[in-house]
């Protein structure tokens, strides 16, 4: 142990991504690759009647133009393939923006200019496509990936009835879109009856796992390759159809093809996060105990998947309240499949810290203290204890940080001359996953280590953190340990999403450490020609790539030293387990509003996190701006609009549909309690990447009341509603 | 998208969805209708290549690339420069963010055709030998980045930031740092970062 987790250390990548090195998926140089473009269905729920290729097979260049009548059959893969259909398979139309071609030509130009001369022909039938249009459709989906979609806890219905406060209230939330930098991209290379994919996926494993149903090929016979990943949060964590049909189309030909979706495409092809309606009813008691909570919540669905990404994890399992009834109900549209979206369950979150606002200002309570008169000590659910939770020093840290004591609860009490100024709070609050993971450690003969793992770098820092704790762990400086990810050919490993990158790998790749410095150790003490001969090897220490004996630092090997003399590598594994959980942490927020334009600005965020152990302050940090901007892009502008008539996405763009930019950003500050969590198994570091961001738009829409005394229920709060 | 799906009749082919709607993807194509260099017929039809030279990262490239093939594409098809990237295609996004003489500018709003005469720099470009530009140490130093996607475009734009003089405030540089986006929203780690390069060179 060198005192190396923890810190703060620049990321070890960090010379790659600076100076352009890095090798996304599309930067791959593969020889004699074709390129492809994708023909997507103009009409969202129909047949095709005519396909004609001709025009687009006619131009220079042009190899081929694949249809439903060229492509072999692929079987429908189970998740994460989401669609539920593989599209090209044959003439329906389920949504709009459904690839129903596949051009493949010599070059980029060319592949997209004979995509545009693909004619196609369809027997359009009228599509329902917003949810406020069948909301009387609304229906309990069935079970899914093992879940139910309603839970019971008391008599929450009985326990509203006799509370003696109560608000109910309506919430809801727009289709949203991913809108990662890098766009998917994906290249088939064929060799026999082998598949290489140089892929821009979340989870290599996974997709891994869904190429080879959909092929019927065995998986050894499928390689992923994803040394980085240019953003993904979630729209690259299931496998979507530009990938099957793809491999497909290269096989087809001959030949290695590469598509990549356009930013257009990427509002059609590869998920969102679904539009939501939610009617919440709270019961609590004059001194603000919760005694009941009744939430029922209705998710666009598809006439092909019924999968409910958006869960009220929260309503269930954050406050004490005794009787809890939660229901997610859905509607079929003709609309592509909606995902996993960072931190997804932001939605019902959203709706629950606003309640909890509306009931601390109905009973003229702190919103702080309110949450902590709730505070559950075990899982409300499960009565389980929690093996470490530190919430309520979350609240206490960001309020004193923030300045909360000073806050005149009236709403537009506090005023900087015209502006109105308004503080507002949340809890954070996500669940992380733990997912079976392998690595693989080498010390080689030059006393160097090389980490291996089948696990992704999406942007969270997974090779500085894996790397730290390998050389913590080995005693190696920094530059001794290599990690490569982003090969299945590597040892299965969890996927970058589920907040489970951390709680899933840290454990076995410390395991693998421990077993390396030991094995190597052994050899030392064993080797007559070592200066460590026959002392006990407990005795002996790694610091800094040398070995030493505990007591006379005069007797000195090193990993170096010691692997040249026994000529061969020492290679480990490691696969220690561990288990899900939550994370948590409290935001508080500062708008101001200014009345005579309508314009709102968030000046202040200061947030307070429990994540167990923190392994890198720095990426931890990452997390946290980038979370707390995502919750002010949620709150404030992001918002997928389609068009009710043709079910199509009318800002498939950067430029309508908005995301945060630098300037709408403040600084946020950052603290971190930073107790291991002793259930983890990840040095007791947890999950946390999803944590934050989840309570800010809450916490704006609570701080603008507190501006303004005007309640909003309807995200995103832009200045139509504000006026 | 303004072409109406109408039942039993719809007859639109896709090219005629692409020129009344998405000026991105007409941007490349809709583009070559109008250089000289290319003749009416092989514009519409592609495949006439033209000689261009391009003076990148102070060497100079001839390469045969039809005339609507963009900076960005010839940076990163033809020359194998992948560090410069595509985010949108459309200038939404500034991951294709390049120096132009200089000046920076999207690369997927510009024809390689229309470049030859200027002296191109990537962010391949920027390091001497082994050592990083100060936009980039700085960028590590200050953990400016996450996925790395909007990196290279956020380092041309932070290095033309600093020259234009647009670098004085923090407030100042959220503005005029504000054409590159970054879903990671590594944003106040690059205003740092392009902040304590701008005073280092200010030294
Ligand atoms: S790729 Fe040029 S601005 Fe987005
Ligand atoms: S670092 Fe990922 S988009 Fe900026």
């Amino acid at each position: 142990m060198t005192g190396l987790v923890g810190r703060g250390v620049a990321r070890v990548d960090g010379r790659a991504k600076v100076t352009g090195a890095a090798r996304y998926a599309a930067d791959h140089e593969i020889p004699g690759m074709l390129h492809g473009h994708l023909v997507l269905s103009t009409v969202a729920r129909g047949e095709i009647t005519e396909l004609d290729t001709s025009a687009a097979l006619a131009l220079p260049g042009v190899v081929a133009v694949l249809t439903h009548r060229d492509l072999p059959p692929l079987r429908v893969p189970s998740f994460p393939y989401l669609k539920g259909f593989v599209p090209m398979q044959d003439t329906r139309v389920h949504h709009s923006g459904q690839p129903v071609a596949h051009v493949v030509a010599e070059t980029p130009e060319q592949a997209r200019e004979a995509a545009n001369l693909v004619r196609v022909r369809y027997r359009a039938e009228r599509p329902t496509a917003h949810l406020a249009h069948a909301l009387d459709e609304a229906f309990l989906p069935p079970l899914f990936r093992d879940e139910p979609n309603e839970f019971v806890r008391g008599d929450a219905g009985a326990a509203l009835e006799a509370a003696a406060v109560r608000v109910e209230q309506d919430y809801s939330s727009p289709m949203m879109h991913h809108n990662p930098i890098e766009p998917h991209s994906s290249t088939a290379v064929w060799d026999g009856n082998s598949l290489t994919l140089y892929e821009s996926a979340q989870g290599i494993v996974f997709t891994r796992r869904v190429v080879s149903i959909a092929f019927d090929l065995p998986e050894a016979n499928i390689r992923i390759i994803s040394p980085y990943l240019g953003g993904g949060f979630g729209a690259k964590g299931p496998t979507w159809s530009h990938t099957l049909l793809n491999a497909a189309v290269a096989r087809e030909v001959g030949r290695p093809v590469r598509v990549t979706l356009t930013r257009a495409q990427m509002y059609t092809m590869n998920g969102h996060r679904a539009e939501y309606r939610r009617n919440l009813r709270l019961g609590a008691t004059r001194e603000g105990r919760l005694t009941a909570i009744v939430d029922t919540s209705t998710a666009q669905l598809t006439r092909t998947d019924h999968g409910v990404y958006n869960t009220s994890e929260s309503t269930l399992r954050l406050y004490d309240c005794p009787n809890v009834h939660v229901r997610q109900l859905g509607v079929r549209l003709d609309l592509p499949s909606s995902s996993y979206m960072r931190s997804p369950e932001t939605t019902a979150h959203f709706g629950l810290e606003t309640a909890l606002d509306e009931l601390a200002h109905e009973l003229g309570v702190d919103p702080v203290e309110l949450r902590i008169r709730n505070h559950a000590s075990a899982d409300p659910h499960s009565g389980e204890p929690y093996s470490s939770k530190h919430l309520l020093d979350c609240y206490r840290i960001a309020a004193r940080a923030f300045g909360w004591a000073r806050r005149d609860p009236r709403p537009g009490s506090m005023r900087d001359g015209n502006v109105r100024v308004g503080w507002g709070m949340a809890t954070e609050t996500h669940t992380f996953s733990a997912i079976q993971s392998n690595v693989e450690l080498t010390v080689d003969v030059d006393g160097r280590a090389t980490l291996r793992a089948a696990t992704q770098e999406i942007g969270t820092g997974t090779y500085t953190v894996i790397t730290q704790v390998a050389a913590d762990e080995l005693g190696m400086p920094l530059e001794h340990v290599t990690t490569l990810l982003g090969d299945t050919a590597y040892p299965d490993a969890a996927l970058s999403a589920a907040s489970a990158t951390v709680a899933s790998v840290i454990g076995p790749v410390s395991q693998a450490a421990q077993d390396a410095r030991k094995a190597v150790i052994a050899l030392a003490v064993a080797d007559p020609r070592s200066p460590l001969h026959g002392v006990p090897a407990e005795d002996v220490v790694a610091e800094r790539g040398y070995l030493f004996a505990r007591g006379d630092r005069g007797r000195r090997d090193s990993y170096r030293g010691a692997l040249a003399r026994h000529g061969r590598p020492v290679i480990v594994t490691g696969s220690r387990l561990n288990s899900s959980g939550h994370s948590y942490g409290a935001v508080f927020v500062e708008v101001r509003f200014d009345p005579r334009l309508a314009t709102l600005r968030v000046s202040r965020v200061v947030t307070a996190y429990d994540p167990g152990r923190v392994l890198n302050h720095r990426t931890a940090h990452g997390q946290v701006i980038g979370g707390v901007t995502w919750g002010i892009g949620f709150a404030l502008m992001e918002h997928t609009m389609v068009d009710p008539h043709t079910a199509r996405v009318v800002n498939p763009n950067l430029s309508t549909y908005l995301v945060p930019v630098s300037a709408d950003t403040p600084s946020v500050e950052s603290f971190f309690v930073d107790r291991p969590d002793k259930g983890s198994t990840a040095l007791g570091a947890r999950g946390f990447g999803e944590t934050p961001g989840t309570g800010v738009p809450a916490a704006i829409g609570n701080a603008i009341f507190h501006a303004t005394g005007r309640r909003l229920r309807d995200v995103p709060f832009t200045r139509d509603k504000l006026l | 998208m303004t072409d109406e799906p109408a039942p039993e009749s719809s007859a639109h082919t896709r090219r005629t969805v692409l020129k009344s709607t998405a000026a991105a993807a007409a941007g490349t194509v809709v583009a070559s209708h109008h250089t000289s260099v290319a003749s009416a017929e092989t514009a519409h039809t592609g495949g006439a290549r033209t000689r261009v030279t391009l003076s990148v990262n102070g060497e100079r490239h001839r390469i045969a690339i039809e005339p609507r093939v963009t900076l960005l594409d010839a940076l990163r098809d033809r020359l194998g420069l992948t560090g410069t990237k595509k985010g949108c295609d459309r200038g939404e996004c500034g991951a294709c963010t390049v120096l132009a003489d200089g000046e920076r500018i999207k690369s997927c709003l510009t024809l390689a055709v229309m470049r030859q005469g200027a002296e191109i720099t990537t962010v391949e470009g920027l390091t001497r030998g082994d050592d990083l530009h100060p936009v980039q140490e700085a960028f590590i130093r200050h953990d400016a980045f996450q996925c790395g996607a909007c990196t290279p475009g956020q380092i041309m734009s932070a290095v033309a930031c600093i020259d234009e003089g647009h670098a004085g405030s923090e407030a100042e540089i959220r503005e005029w740092m504000s054409g590159n986006l970054c879903r990671c929203a590594a944003y106040q780690n690059i205003v740092a970062a392009v902040a304590d390069a701008a005073e280092e060179g200010r030294r």
